[in-house]
């Protein structure tokens, strides 16, 4: 499925109850047109891997998730010989000698996620996610697949795609990506949301909130990104908080509470200990209007 | 793959405006210090030629998503936009690096200028004993012949790197994982029985290393020297970040990573812009710490701050921003040029500060001493938690 236009593509995120703001819309749009991979980076907790969940749900295509780490290497990303397989199969073959072009066939590849996408029959979605904590090797071998759609596995040769996938790759910034990857990437970075624009998103993933609560939520949240702290907190802190004093049967902010479940927002002890007492009775005020 | 124009239409159409609009486009961002490849701009105009052109928003984001790669150029990339595009006057407070201005590098005393150098080939195999007496002398009692001499020996100095080790497994006959495929295909020739071993062991990598040098007035007859240290280490091989600080926080990585020393000094001074000026350290270290720490730069990294701690500003401020940077560094070493002065003590407010959060301090004035921190640096170890 593919979308007309750019109108048409963020009403379907907005079906998958992703609001996405015009930039993210065109940048997906784009990823789309070009079959180009999408590098999203922006704050923790911005929705970079929501995107990619919601683009996949629009698409109605399988989303495939490689989630990155440091060590993650080709045996956990692409592919790996079944050797225990391979072992008995040496073991049964009472003739007694296997050649390896028998043992290295397709019947004893564990297909990882990568492989998995390009040899999928229908088209996926492949989320390449916190792709800078992978090892730079990792990302340097990566280059194969995002550029040509393809993997090189020695004993079997270079396997294309059946059909090119939609990549989406996210980053947190904690280390500066290969150029040579970012040329092949169209990039978007994701900012925090604006008020109005946090408060439809909270309405639209905590069903049921009141609405009062839900704006001062999301005024008293762009308060905090507003002050100097280690970590402001993301939209997914919002979002769980309002669903916290939402089930808590709150219909809106008052500092006893906000006090007691500001643990949700705020990650950092220094952070907790900056926002106590008149900053935070004052915070609140505000968000209350 | 649509391309936008067809090379054999001779009246000028909309699309070849376009064309022309993005090519020249792409100029500007070039001068504004942004890589704008030919594969970009291709991207743009077959980006372009998807959307409806008459949306200035969506044409905006659609250059900005092919042109752009890093978060440090969007402004660049908005000035640039909104002076093309819109044809408006770019906002003074808005101004892209650009141009950058004429470079200013001031230096007196002991620190020569760029003027007569010294070819660095032209030392003499007998001039052993002439370093001997080089390495301990002080950078800023250096002559511009010394100082030449000087700068050859810190490129080999600077090599020391702090190691870790990775998860990434490499083959190792002493190792303690089995290599099953290794294994497996050893066992083709036995007939399935594992009778040659392999085995695999975690390997070592050269751990994150941070240098922060401050360039203020107090620092000037090192900063030269020390700039050089910084450049030799960047490119001693990956994960070496550098920054510099006076009064504001300049990131020099990029501009450190030309192979050429002269070149690379050059385009660090036209990037920063408070040379030799006033000091605030604990301003400088909270910006680092915000913009950079926040991603998770210093986690695991060893820190090395190269600063005398002459601090105008608040000395608080260093300490909690010193204490936020020892809690995520893997070990923070403090260069201070001063300590190599007999009867140096702490005595600066700024150094006072962060004392408590340092891991090591040494002095940096001479050349034995950056060698000294190459050993230093060669093999600290976790930062004692107090």
């Amino acid at each position: 499925m593919m979308f007309a236009s750019i109108d048409e593509l963020d009403s379907a995120l907005t079906g998958a109850s992703y609001l996405a703001d015009r930039g993210l819309a065109t940048a997906l749009y784009l990823s789309l047109e070009l079959e180009k991979p999408l590098l999203l980076e922006g704050e923790a907790g911005v929705g970079k891997t929501e995107a990619a969940k919601a683009i996949a749900a629009s698409l109605e295509a399988p989303l495939i998730r490689l989630q990155c780490y440091e060590g993650l290497d080709i045996a956990h990303a692409v592919y790996e010989w079944n050797y225990a397989r391979q072992l008995l199969h040496i073991r049964a073959a009472q003739s007694g000698t296997v050649d390896e072009g028998e043992l290295f066939a397709r019947e004893f590849l564990i297909r990882r996620p990568v492989l998995e996408a390009l040899e999928s029959e229908e088209r996926v979605v492949l989320l390449i996610d916190e792709i800078d904590r992978a090892d730079e090797e990792f990302e340097a071998f990566l280059l194969e697949v995002l550029s040509d759609f393809q993997v090189t596995v020695p004993e079997l040769g270079t396997i294309a795609a059946r059909q090119r996938p939609y990549v989406i790759l996210t980053s947190n910034r904690t280390r500066e990506l290969h150029d040579a990857l970012k040329r092949r990437c169209l990039y978007h970075w994701i900012d925090h949301p604006s008020v109005e624009r946090e408060i439809q998103i909270v309405e639209l993933r905590v069903p049921g909130v009141p609405e009062r609560l839900a704006e001062e939520a999301a005024r008293f949240a762009a308060e905090l990104r507003s002050l100097d702290l280690q970590k402001p907190p993301g939209l997914a802190e919002t979002i769980d908080w309002v669903r916290a004093l939402s089930a808590l049967g709150r219909q809106e902010l008052d500092v006893e509470n906000v006090e007691a479940t500001l643990g949700m927002l705020l990650k950092y002890h220094e952070d907790l200990l900056a926002i106590r007492d008149e900053t935070l009775a004052g915070l609140v005020a505000a968000a209350r209007g | 793959m649509a391309e936008p124009s067809t090379a054999a239409q001779p009246a000028p159409t909309p699309q070849h405006a376009v064309v022309r609009h993005v090519v020249f486009f792409g100029r500007v961002l070039r001068e504004g210090g942004l890589e704008v490849g030919p594969r970009r701009i291709a991207d743009a105009l077959r980006g372009l030629d998807a959307i409806d052109l008459g949306r200035q928003e969506d044409v905006y984001w659609t250059l900005r998503q092919t042109l752009v790669s890093r978060r440090e150029d969007l402004e660049t990339f908005d000035s640039a936009f909104h002076a093309w595009f819109l044809r408006v006057s770019v906002d003074a407070g808005l101004r892209p690096a650009g141009p950058p201005p004429p470079a200013v590098v001031r230096r007196k005393g002991g620190t020569p200028g760029p003027g007569p150098e010294v070819d660095g080939g032209e030392i003499e195999l007998g001039a052993w004993s002439g370093n001997e007496l080089l390495r301990t002398r002080d950078f800023a009692a250096m002559t511009a012949e010394e100082f030449a001499r000087a700068r050859v020996l810190i490129r080999q100095i600077a090599v020391g790197r702090p190691r870790r080790r990775t998860h990434r497994l490499r083959p190792d006959r002493r190792g303690s994982v089995i290599d099953v495929r290794g294994l497996v295909r050893a066992s083709l020739a036995t007939g399935g029985d594992p009778v040659v071993r392999a085995y695999r062991s975690r390997a070592h990598a050269p751990r994150k290393l941070v240098l922060i040098l401050d360039i203020s007035g107090s620092m000037e007859a090192y900063a030269r020297a020390l700039l050089l240290y910084l450049h030799a280490a960047r490119g001693s091989g990956r994960g070496v970040e550098t920054f510099a600080f006076g009064t504001r926080l300049t990131r020099l990585t990029t501009e450190l990573g030309t192979r050429s020393a002269d070149a690379a000094l050059a385009a660090a001074s036209r990037r920063v812009v408070d040379w030799s000026g006033g000091t605030r350290i604990g301003d400088s270290l909270k910006a680092y710490n915000d913009e950079w720490g926040r991603r998770a730069l210093t986690r695991g990294a060893v820190v090395v701050v190269v600063s005398d701690g002459c601090d105008r500003g608040d000395p608080t401020l260093v300490e909690t921003e010193m204490a936020r940077l020892a809690r995520q560094a893997f070990a923070v070493v403090w260069v201070n040029p001063l300590k190599g002065h007999p009867g140096y003590e702490p005595l600066t407010g700024g150094m006072r500060a962060a004392s408590p959060h340092i891991d090591r301090l040494v002095s940096g004035h001479d050349l034995a001493s950056l060698e000294a921190l190459g050993t230093v640096l060669d093999g600290i170890e976790r930062r004692h938690t107090a």
